[in-house]
């Protein structure tokens, strides 16, 4: 039997990992030559080659699947733009971490866990039934732990990493519980049995409610949802910068779109999971931007900010969901890509910024608004990357956050219910007061004053600045030329309609 | 070719300003003559749009799903506007060659003008409601950049952020209108709107209007929405002069203009572009009198005759209105030249630290008189002609009280203007300092726009033809030179304001008695002194926030049980939710 | 399975609920969270195999439980280990002393 060729993007990371970390032991430790990091590098640009054989034959169809026994896995839209997103950032961080972890005990675990959770992200987006969708979940939940804990001599990151292992586990023991609920009514874990199971009960079921709220919030503690959201902060600022990427740029997207295709399930059950998620859309936003509006640290800052995006992708998914508005869909996911891209250059940025700034000379102390007086003057590319981020992030054009933004808006007002308008203006005047909080970084950098820090700091390398490069180029090109993303975005807005039966 | 002509007056300044950036801040001599260079061939390219203009689609650029086609059309009011943003733009270049001579980070500095005086181009030649928001943000997050250009001094910070949050705020109501005409009609474009307006049900106009009024009053510094224009003084005086006094500023203007055809029918529309105009040119003219900052009084200028604009647009003004501002944003550019040649030479803003400037500044002095002629309304300048046919028509088409208020509001603008002449030039002098009259660079920008703020207003005939024939919707008629300025020297209306204009600045020379009233009203005083109350309410709003946002902080306690409480909180709420819903 | 046996099994799954959540909420020491973490997995398991009974789906639920033990022990060890660093570079396990992150 011939294996669609989309397995190997699972297969050649998971494969790779434990490789990577023999192969990072088994060289000397005092070489400098970084072997794990060039093997998981490898690994990753070989993966870059069935991707684009998968986008060549996914095109007439749009679905592709496989089936191993009762296992099977599905690839559809959701999945290429889950996989596109986990492969590309994860390729800039493993670019990024070398000079960030140089000279750290344990890189050998960090390259091969790092890997192995790109090659379970793609999983996950690959499965089509709820057993499959929990063991990738759970997958990246572990290798993400370690990932979070990395600095295992400083107590906040132990600190970060406990609180961030127990809601997470909770959150998992909340799905598996919606899991029986729904095994108990349909018993069936395939997403497509299920519906059919639920369109042949007369009357709808108590038990398939309460999964689907159980989904939500477990799903929903690592999508970010507020009040799930507690370990984000801690976990985000605390952990390296590359995995602080990662976390925010493609593990909290990828529970969210584990939770959608969950929720896909049930979609026959009720028609309040649109307006559900649009509920936490706003909440997200408003708690989001509060909170990183105090917030002194850049790290955490940024972290809160993510609450504030997955705040907008809900508005667009849920707008997508409750009215089969395929713009929403599109709005939410073109998002989803582009806070992937830009939460992704605004932390490596940072973290090139705490490596040069703290890192290199030993201490890990956080960065700070006020270290970063005057930085743009020491290190103008990254002051430019980041600052460029930052805007994308708020919004402004023509950077790629506002296009998406634009879409999901648009999409509400499409439905023209005054409701969901309120709520995507709502939606608009968050990203203005965003600016509140972003544009002073930018402010601070741009002083001709530097810092005590600044004026101490050392230099950053250039495989530091090299991840920078590419992912601000990839944000202004979005922006310039948003149709460029619609081979990724509109087959998975189509491929969420119809999975929700619109 | 006219299209060509529309890329390369966007491109040509966007052009330039990479150049800057990319020369780098250690040849600043070359940042000066470069950026210069580009802003004039910019200025140059748009004056040749002006054999070009015609009301139809020159450009199309589809861009597929949400966002539409990319449209621009050059007609009248959209090639005055670019003409006018790159030739003042060019000026306030050539100036800051002098200006910013030693300062730090000038890339920064030419970059973000070039980039604003592109955008500023393109937001007025665009015919996509979509391309007009993007270009909109554009000029705001330069407008914000250039106050906070001064990045060290936290005043500056504080006033470019306050510019963002409330423009961008405005421009809220920009997307409104924008995405109702896609969602009804299918299209951005806004001469499909113009003529398919019949087609949206008369509540989503009303909300399109109205969301356009409140973008253009937050972009034009009207009333409620005005307060950030005082703040944004603290950006390098040609960025005021720019930015804040005849281009973006213009833009709400504008944005009323270009749509009065499809809102004049909305019940309660115009005479709330009337009212806004009528409070904002009061209130900012009361505010100038008191105001001891020279730039301070100048923004509260801008916001007044902004006013006098949105008014004449709300009595159903157009050509008036469309007229002042070309004459308003060559005298404005003027006086806050002239004023930053006299802070460049003085060191302060402060008017009261100033004086007896008339013999150590003669050419600065001279012009700044033609300027405030202009301002004060008084003839030969172009400021006079304007003002006279904006309360003419409001005499004429709207209701009388508002004609009065707008005439007492002559008064207080020469009251101001003289009294800010006086402070800065014929005071006693305050200090002993030797100060020089300004340099060849900014006398070259001062004497061109002191030429414009004489002549414009002979170009009457020619703008209203160019107008007429090319706003199709507008039902605008165009009218000779010799016939509008007979029509204005005949009717007696001009005579009454030209009285009230002397009377005020008569005022001026009799404030030593009037002194002895002001004992009683100092509490007023400072009430008028801090915005009218309208600083209290932003204030009131920060403080509210940063509560709201503390408290919400003390529920991330960092303990785990509190998390774990939480998940559970929300699990139970959002069964009980659901459970209750279905 | 008669009737009340069902009922036992679903009181046995919601007291399990119940006593791993109070204990996450509430216990102070380290070692006691990763329990209450373990008994909420059982609960879970236990939910599964009712489930799987209920409907008839044994093998699917016994499969998926048998994952799911998998799964958290992993979990629980990597827990554990942490509470070892924690116990070695903060000298407690009072889950009080891990709240430096906070606001």
């Amino acid at each position: 039997m011939s294996a669609p060729v989309f397995v190997w993007l699972i297969l050649i990371p998971l494969l790779a990992a434990p490789l990577v970390y023999l192969g990072g032991r088994l060289a000397d430790r005092t070489s400098h030559w970084p072997v794990a990091q060039a093997l998981a590098l490898a690994a990753l640009l070989v993966t870059w080659l069935p991707f684009a054989r998968t986008v060549g034959e996914i095109g007439a169809s749009g679905r592709m699947g496989i089936t191993l026994g009762s296992v099977s896995l599905c690839f559809d839209g959701i999945s290429l733009l889950l996989s596109a997103v986990a492969l590309g950032l994860g390729s800039m961080v493993v670019l990024f971490s070398g000079p960030y972890l140089s000279g750290q005990i344990g890189q050998e675990k960090y390259y091969a866990m790092l890997t192995a959770m790109i090659g379970v992200m793609v999983g996950l987006g690959c499965a089509c039934d709820l057993f499959n969708l929990w063991i990738w979940f759970e997958a990246m939940a572990i290798t993400s732990y370690l990932l979070v804990a990395f600095y295992r001599d400083l107590p906040e990151s132990l600190e970060a990493g406990v609180k961030y292992l127990v809601q997470s586990a909770t959150g998992s023991v909340l799905v598996v519980l919606g899991i029986s609920l729904v095994l108990a009514q349909t018993g069936t874990l395939n997403l497509a049995e299920i519906r059919a199971a639920i369109r042949a009960l007369n009357q709808p079921s108590p038990l398939l409610l309460a999964a689907g709220g159980l989904f939500i919030i477990g799903f929903g503690v690592k999508a970010a949802l507020v009040p799930l959201h507690t370990w984000l902060p801690d976990a985000h600022s605390q952990a390296p910068s590359g995995i602080s990427a990662m976390l925010s740029g493609v593990v909290i997207e990828a529970g969210l779109i584990a939770m959608l295709r969950a929720l896909s399930a049930l979609a026959d059950v009720t028609l309040m999971w649109g307006p559900l998620l649009m509920g936490f859309g706003a909440v997200n936003m408003l708690v989001g931007n509060l909170m990183a509006f105090r917030q002194t640290q850049i790290k955490r800052l940024l972290a809160y900010s993510s609450l504030t995006h997955v705040g907008y992708m809900l508005v667009g998914l849920g707008v997508a969901v409750y009215a089969g508005q395929l713009d929403g869909a599109q709005g939410g996911f073109f998002h989803l890509f582009n806070h992937g891209m830009m939460k992704g250059l605004a932390f490596l940025a940072a973290g090139a910024l705490l490596y040069a700034l703290h890192l290199a000379a030993g201490e890990h102390t956080p960065l700070t608004i006020s270290d970063l007086a005057g930085a743009s003057r020491k290190y103008p590319l990254i002051a430019l990357t980041f600052a460029l981020a930052v805007f994308a992030l708020g919004g402004i054009p023509p950077l790629s956050g506002f296009m998406s933004k634009w879409q999901i808006i648009v999409s509400g007002f499409e439905t023209r219910n005054l409701v969901v308008v309120g709520l995507v203006v709502f939606a608009a005047l968050n990203s203005v007061f965003s600016l509140a909080y972003y544009a002073p970084l930018v402010n601070v950098l741009y002083r001709w004053q530097p810092s005590p820090v600044v004026s101490r700091g050392r230099t950053a390398p250039l495989s530091l600045q090299l991840p920078l490069i590419g992912l601000a180029i990839l944000i202004l090109v979005a922006g310039l030329w948003p149709a460029l993303a619609n081979p990724l975005t509109s087959p998975a807005g189509t491929a969420l309609l119809a999975a929700f039966g619109r | 070719m006219a299209a060509w002509l529309v890329l390369l007056t966007i491109g040509i300044p966007w052009l330039g300003g990479l150049c800057v950036w990319w020369l780098g801040d250690q040849r600043a001599g070359l940042q000066h003559r470069v950026a210069s260079a580009f802003a004039v061939l910019g200025a140059g390219v748009s004056l040749g749009l002006l054999r070009f203009t015609s009301p139809d689609v020159i450009l199309r650029i589809p861009l597929g799903s949400a966002f539409g086609d990319f449209t621009f059309v050059a007609d009248g009011l959209g090639v005055y506007l670019a003409i006018i943003a790159t030739v003042v733009g060019g000026l306030a270049v050539i100036f800051s060659n002098d200006y910013m001579q030693g300062e730090n980070q000038l890339g920064r500095y030419y970059a973000l003008t070039l980039l604003f005086i592109g955008a500023m181009a393109g937001l007025v030649l665009s015919d996509s409601l979509l391309l007009t928001f993007l270009f909109w943000e554009i000029t705001a997050f330069c407008s914000y950049a250039l106050i906070s250009f001064h990045n060290d001094d936290p005043k500056a910070v504080a006033g470019g952020i306050k510019a963002l949050i409330i423009t961008q705020i405005g421009g809220i109501g920009l997307l409104f209108g924008a995405i109702i005409s896609y969602v009804y009609l299918g299209n951005y474009q806004i001469h499909l709107f113009l003529q398919g307006v019949d087609a949206l049900p008369p509540v989503v106009l009303a909300w399109a209007a109205f969301g356009f009024l409140i973008a253009a009053a937050a972009k034009s510094a009207q009333v409620p929405f005005h307060t950030w224009l005082p703040d944004a003084m603290e950006a390098p005086t040609p960025i005021s002069a720019l930015i804040h006094a005849a281009t973006m500023v213009n833009a709400g203007v504008y944005l009323l203009a270009r749509f009065f055809p499809a809102f004049e029918a909305v019940p309660g529309w115009r005479l709330a572009v009337m009212l806004v105009g009528l409070v904002s040119a009061l209130l900012a003219a009361v505010m100038a009198i008191f105001a001891g900052d020279l730039k301070r009084v100048l923004a509260y200028s801008t916001i007044s005759q902004l006013g006098y604009m949105v008014y004449a647009l709300g009595t159903g003004a157009v050509f008036a209105s469309q007229f002042h501002l070309l004459s308003h944003s060559l005298f404005k550019a003027l006086l806050f030249l002239c004023a930053g040649a006299v802070i460049h030479a003085v060191g302060t803003r402060d008017m009261f630290e100033m004086g007896a400037l008339r013999k150590q500044m003669p050419f600065v002095y001279a012009v700044f008189v033609i300027g405030a002629l202009a301002l004060a309304g008084l003839p030969l300048s172009n400021g006079f002609f304007s003002k006279e046919l904006i309360l003419e028509y409001g005499l004429a088409h709207g209701p009388f009280w508002a004609y009065a208020g707008m005439l007492a509001g002559v008064g207080i603008t020469g009251l101001y203007s003289l009294r800010m002449l006086w402070l800065v030039f014929y005071a006693p002098a305050h200090s002993a300092k030797q100060v020089h009259d300004a340099p060849a660079a900014m006398r070259l920008s001062l004497s061109l726009l002191a030429l414009g703020t004489l002549t414009t207003w002979l170009l009457l005939g020619p703008f209203s033809a160019v107008l007429a024939e090319s706003l199709p919707y507008h039902a605008l008629h165009a009218e000779s030179t010799l016939a509008g300025l007979g029509q204005v020297l005949s009717a007696w209306p001009t005579w009454l304001a030209l009285a009230v204009v002397l009377v005020g600045m008569a005022t001026w020379f009799l404030r030593d008695r009037l002194a002895g009233l002001a004992e009683p009203l100092q509490s007023v005083l400072a009430f008028i002194q801090d915005g009218f109350g309208f600083e209290w309410v932003n204030r009131q709003g920060v403080r509210l926030t940063n509560g709201v946002a503390s408290g919400l902080q003390a529920t991330q306690t960092g303990l785990l049980g509190w998390n774990v409480a939480y998940i559970v909180g929300g699990l139970i709420l959002l069964l009980s939710l659901i459970l209750w819903g279905s | 399975m008669n009737v009340s046996g069902l009922n036992f099994i679903l009181v046995g799954v919601l007291g399990l609920l119940g006593v791993g959540l109070y204990g996450l909420m509430v216990t102070r020491n380290l070692i006691k969270v990763v329990v209450a973490l373990q008994i909420l997995v059982k609960a879970a398991l236990l939910g599964l195999i009712l489930a799987g009974n209920l409907s008839g789906a044994v093998n699917l639920s016994q499969s998926l439980a048998i994952t799911v033990i998998v799964a958290d022990t992993i979990v629980a060890v990597i827990g554990l280990s942490l509470a070892v660093q924690i116990r070695r570079h903060l000298g407690t396990l009072d889950v009080k002393a891990l709240s430096h992150l906070r606001g």
